[in-house]
């Protein structure tokens, strides 16, 4: 939020609106309203003394209505631009804050301002809104105090929303003892909204864990739901989790009602538990509603503006049908995130990546020159000047320690000459009053006692850059992290370690150097391995930007697992004329295509990568890996291998893709067939995640199996029918007569027979004992597991690093899931963990994206905190080669029969490992060279307080 | 009457919509050296996610 707020290339316009739109892909008109602020963007330094004066008080938008703003307010402390704005609305015109203002930013007449943009290309990042649950009578949303909506819960759960973090009942304040969360709320089925809304099963997962946190006293925590959709990388293990909680019920179904006591307050849900067929009545404090996303009401008028089509969800229609799901109707329009349906935060990510990158290709020729600041450098020589920046990030530290304590003990460190506290250092304000500071009391070193390091490090260094300071003459101490969260209860002992841990700071802060980043010249051929639905979606786009790539598929034909798939699920697409259309594409691009070809090795780091193949080899800069999954092999399962008539989804969907007419499982026609879910996945022995497509896969196959005159019946766990139109076509399915049945992983269903299976045995709870099904054929839903050969291999020469589930790890689950830890090195499709078909293909414009921000340029800036040899006092013992996990360092003989260590300093990371095993001490980590590591131990062993 | 603001030369990607989808696309084009114009309809950048305690299944602040 903050880099987007302070990028050069990036203008912000908030509170503005698109009103008009002309022109064509590459050559766009756009009319921008800016909707009147009343309060000037240009003097206004958000200090907040208007907001303090302003006699009115309405309902928080941003709390969700269960907190208390201003008509003069910035929506929330961490605001991006921080610059209060006026609501007309409620503005009784008292002119107070006018007066107030000590820079006279506030305009009552504001007229606001219209601006013409040219653009190339449009993205729609509009999202979505919350259902509204009031429609929902029987929930009583809107007449009990105590039902409130998932994101009301979130405010409440929030440090810094209205109630500080601490959860408290509306009506009485009270910290509620049993909680109640119903899922599915507008969402599957209920008033009109057909679909499944994705996120909102494992938001109520998350929210029990973070109530039990805040609120250790929690006695029950209940949800109500239809099918726990836990679907997504690390989703089901997350789920998993929280089964051990003891406090937390998982209850299967809708309730039906809610009642209140109109004199306690307390609620009653009304829930009919379907195996034993009677209601069932839960005594609840409190009730969440799980409300599920919905279109924007505006999206009609965003629709015609844009001239695009939308779906009958109200939805932005997207090319998801013609494998190309971030395209809108439009040429030179794009969609992403909750645009054109429903998203998690990491697929939005991918998306908002995958999306830039098409938007790309119509400004590739138009990049701008960047003309490099140059901000004199503060001279920093002299004794050590130190200001202590002491954070209160709400009350996430300050509602555990002492900052007063805090600052009067920095104050008495050596070499400290300026203390000061804010409610959030890192808010733009906070920012400025820090580099304020700086300048004003000639500070030469800066340490911040905040939060961690590794989110908002950055962001200091930056703002340090900025003004002339060397970042690295800046020191953070997290005293978040490792005082007041770990330690909320003991706050005086906090306090005690957070003031050891600035002691340390200080110390470290006395003996720091500034550093300065080298550049190096980078190769911007990229390379992109496996020729699958991903990798041809990443090699076309960066090809659209007039890149040069190399496309490599051991294979012979590319295509990946499409060439196995008969139609793709739910646009009913064919998937030979996807492959075949793709490839089309590729061929007329001046993309080069490599197939039969194995790597063998790949020497090198970001910029300079190179290539060993069983084909020759290559030079590149950035490498894609793209090289997919693989289906689980159930041999020995469910009677797989032992009867014929026992086959795998995949098997289906080839007998599905060569035949037209009837399908014949093992010499005949089947009658009945079984599908089994969750084959090899969600198996805590076998492979814990859910590989999230095997459910749509089979109402798919059910489908195309009923519309051949077959019976079906699906023994499940939970139906995950999440993506465009999947919950759609689950409908449909029961309603041409699909059975589903539910079973637990302690009873699994058997499949009985002699030579051949003829019957699934599965225990009825209504009469507690096994049936049997008499089935002609079972298909075995199999999850998806890492390529193991591929990416053990590739793990090995690149040294990605692999997640728990096998699967290449991401830089961070939500924030970076298509990057890896290894620069240069990027990872999208099912290599990156199981997905669907238009999940990858948004994976692979996404990891364009982020390849396309290197290779933009010429050069790459290095960190320079990285390790250096002093070569006079290295004798060549080797030691620093052999631990290095990089393969940064490596030996140079410098004479015949000597030698000496030198470092990468592209491939150093600056771990410092070589630098402690060095037996010379000729290692220097730098940043943490031992002189500055042995000053903080020494201020920490002897000057304890 | 709203006052018309002289139009700029550079040509850039529109984003409409200052959420975490939005954010990230105006990031990597920006850092691509493409000029950007974020417009949001509401005070300020963030959009659901900023309303957001935690993200599952890290944990991580939202902010």
């Amino acid at each position: 939020m903050m880099d987007a707020g302070r990028h050069p290339n990036i203008r912000l316009l908030t509170n503005s609106e698109l009103v008009g739109l002309e022109g064509e892909a590459g050559d766009f008109k756009a009319q921008v309203r800016r909707h009147p602020r009343y309060v000037s963007e240009e003097l206004c330094t958000g200090c907040g003394v208007c907001g303090r004066n302003c006699p009115v008080e309405v309902l928080s938008e941003f709390d969700a209505g269960v907190g208390k703003r201003k008509a003069v307010y910035v929506p929330f402390p961490q605001a991006v631009p921080n610059i209060y704005i006026l609501d007309k609305e409620n503005c009784t015109e008292c002119g107070i804050c006018v007066e107030k203002c000590p820079r006279d930013a506030i305009d009552l007449d504001d007229p606001g301002k219209d601006l013409e943009l040219k653009v190339g290309s449009v993205i729609v990042a509009t999202g979505f809104e919350v259902f509204d649950p009031t429609v929902v009578k029987a929930y009583g949303f809107g007449l009990y105090d105590n039902v409130v909506t998932s994101m009301q819960m979130e405010r409440l759960l929030n440090a810094s929303g209205p109630t500080q973090g601490h959860i408290l009942r509306p009506s009485d304040g009270k910290v509620p003892r049993k909680i109640g969360f119903v899922q599915c709320v507008g969402t599957r089925g209920e008033a009109g909204l057909q679909y499944c809304s994705r996120f909102c099963c494992m938001n109520s997962i998350k929210d029990c864990m973070l109530v039990k946190q805040h609120a250790p006293e929690i006695e029950e925590l209940k949800i109500f739901y239809i099918d726990i959709r836990a679907a997504g990388k690390g989703f089901e293990e997350f789920y998993q989790r929280s089964l051990e909680m003891p406090e937390l019920t998982y209850i299967r179904g809708r309730p039906s009602k809610i009642l209140e006591d109109p004199q306690t307050k307390d609620l009653v849900v009304q829930v009919e538990d379907g195996e034993a067929g009677k209601i069932n009545d839960f005594q609840l404090d409190m009730v969440v509603l799980s409300s599920g996303a919905v279109a924007n009401k505006t999206n009609q008028k965003l629709a015609e503006i844009l001239g695009i089509e939308r779906e009958e969800t109200g939805f932005f229609t997207s090319g998801e049908e013609t494998g190309s799901p971030l395209e809108s109707t439009k040429e030179g329009i794009y969609l992403c995130g909750c645009a054109s349906g429903i998203n998690d935060i990491s697929d939005s990510v991918a998306q908002g990546s995958g999306a830039a990158a098409a938007a790309e290709k119509h400004l590739a020729k138009l990049r701008i020159e960047e003309k490099k600041e140059e901000i004199p450098e503060l001279d920093v020589s002299g004794p050590p000047r130190i200001g202590v920046f002491v954070c209160h990030c709400g009350i996430n530290i300050a509602g555990v320690l002492d900052i007063d304590a805090l600052k009067k003990y920095a104050e008495t460190l050596p070499d400290v000459v300026f203390v000061r506290d804010s409610l959030f250092l890192c808010s733009d304000d906070g920012q400025r009053r820090l580099q304020d500071m700086i300048k004003k009391k000639k500070l030469n070193r800066v340490v911040a006692a905040a939060c961690t390091p590794r989110t908002h490090e950055p962001i200091f260094r930056e703002s340090c850059a900025r003004i002339g300071l060397n970042p690295y003459l800046f020191e953070m101490v997290n005293v978040r992290d490792q005082c007041s969260w770990v330690h909320t209860e003991e706050p005086q002992e906090a306090t005690e370690k957070a003031k050891d841990l600035i002691r340390m700071g200080v110390a470290k802060a006395r003996l720091l150097e500034p550093l300065y980043k080298q550049s190096i010249k980078i190769d911007r051929k990229v390379l992109v391995i496996g020729g699958g639905i991903s990798g041809m979606r990443a090699a076309l786009d960066l090809d659209a930007q007039g890149f040069q790539v190399t496309l490599i598929e051991k294979e012979g034909k590319l295509g990946g697992s499409l060439n196995d798939i008969h139609r793709i699920y739910p646009q009913d697409l064919s998937a030979s004329e996807l492959v075949e259309t793709m490839m089309q594409k590729i061929k007329n691009s001046k993309i080069e295509v490599l197939t039969e070809i194995e790597i063998t090795d790949i020497k090198g780091f970001i910029g300079n990568f190179e290539v060993f193949t069983s084909k020759g080899g290559l030079k590149v800069g950035t490498i894609v890996l793209a090289i997919g999954g693989e289906l689980y092999e159930p041999e020995g399962d469910f009677g797989y291998g032992k009867f014929k008539n026992v086959i795998t989804n995949l098997d289906l969907e080839r007998m599905i893709r060569d035949n037209q007419g009837d399908i014949i499982i093992d010499g005949e026609k089947p009658t009945t067939v079984a599908f089994i879910q969750c084959v090899g996945s969600r198996d805590l022995e076998k492979n814990p995640a859910c590989s999230r497509f095997c459910c749509p896969t089979t109402i798919k196959q059910a489908l195309e199996l009923k519309k051949r005159g077959t019976n079906v019946v699906v023994f499940h766990r939970d139906m995950r029918t999440v993506g465009t139109r999947a919950e759609e076509h689950y409908r449909k399915a029961r309603e041409m007569g699909v059975r589903f049945l539910k079973y637990s992983p302690e009873m699994k269903p058997q499949v009985v027979g002699e030579g051949k299976a003829s019957g699934v045995e599965l225990l009825e709870p209504a009469l507690n004992r096994n049936l049997t099904l008499p089935v002609d054929a079972v298909v075995l839903a199999c999850g998806m597991i890492p390529n193991e050969v591929e990416t053990g291999r590739l793990q090995g020469i690149l040294k990605v690093p692999r997640g728990a589930d096998g699967f290449f790890m991401e830089r961070h689950a939500k924030l970076g899931p298509v990057e890896t830890t290894v620069e240069g090195v990027f990872v999208c499709g099912t290599a990156q963990g199981p997905k669907d078909i238009s999940d990858s293909i948004a994976q692979g414009s996404a990891a364009a994206a982020k390849v396309a921000t290197f290779i933009c340029r010429d050069t790459i800036e290095l960190e320079p905190t990285t390790s250096i040899v002093d070569a006079d006092m290295c004798r060549g013992c080797g030691k620093c080669v052999r631990v290095c996990e990089f393969l940064a360092p490596k030996l140079v003989e410098k004479s015949p029969g000597i030698f000496v260590a030198e470092i990468n300093q592209a491939l150093c990371k600056g771990c410092g490992t070589c630098a402690s095993w060095c037996p010379t001490g000729a290692i220097t980590a730098k940043h943490f060279t031992d002189r500055q590591v042995e000053s903080m131990i020494e201020t920490f062993l002897t000057e304890a307080v | 009457m709203a006052v018309p603001e002289a139009t700029t030369d550079r040509r850039g990607v529109l984003v409409l919509g200052g959420g975490i989808a939005g954010i990230q696309a105006a990031l990597d084009l920006a850092a691509s050296r493409i000029p950007v114009y974020l417009v949001e309809k509401s005070a300020s950048i963030g959009g659901r996610m900023a309303q957001l305690d935690k993200t599952f299944p890290t944990m991580d602040c939202s902010i």
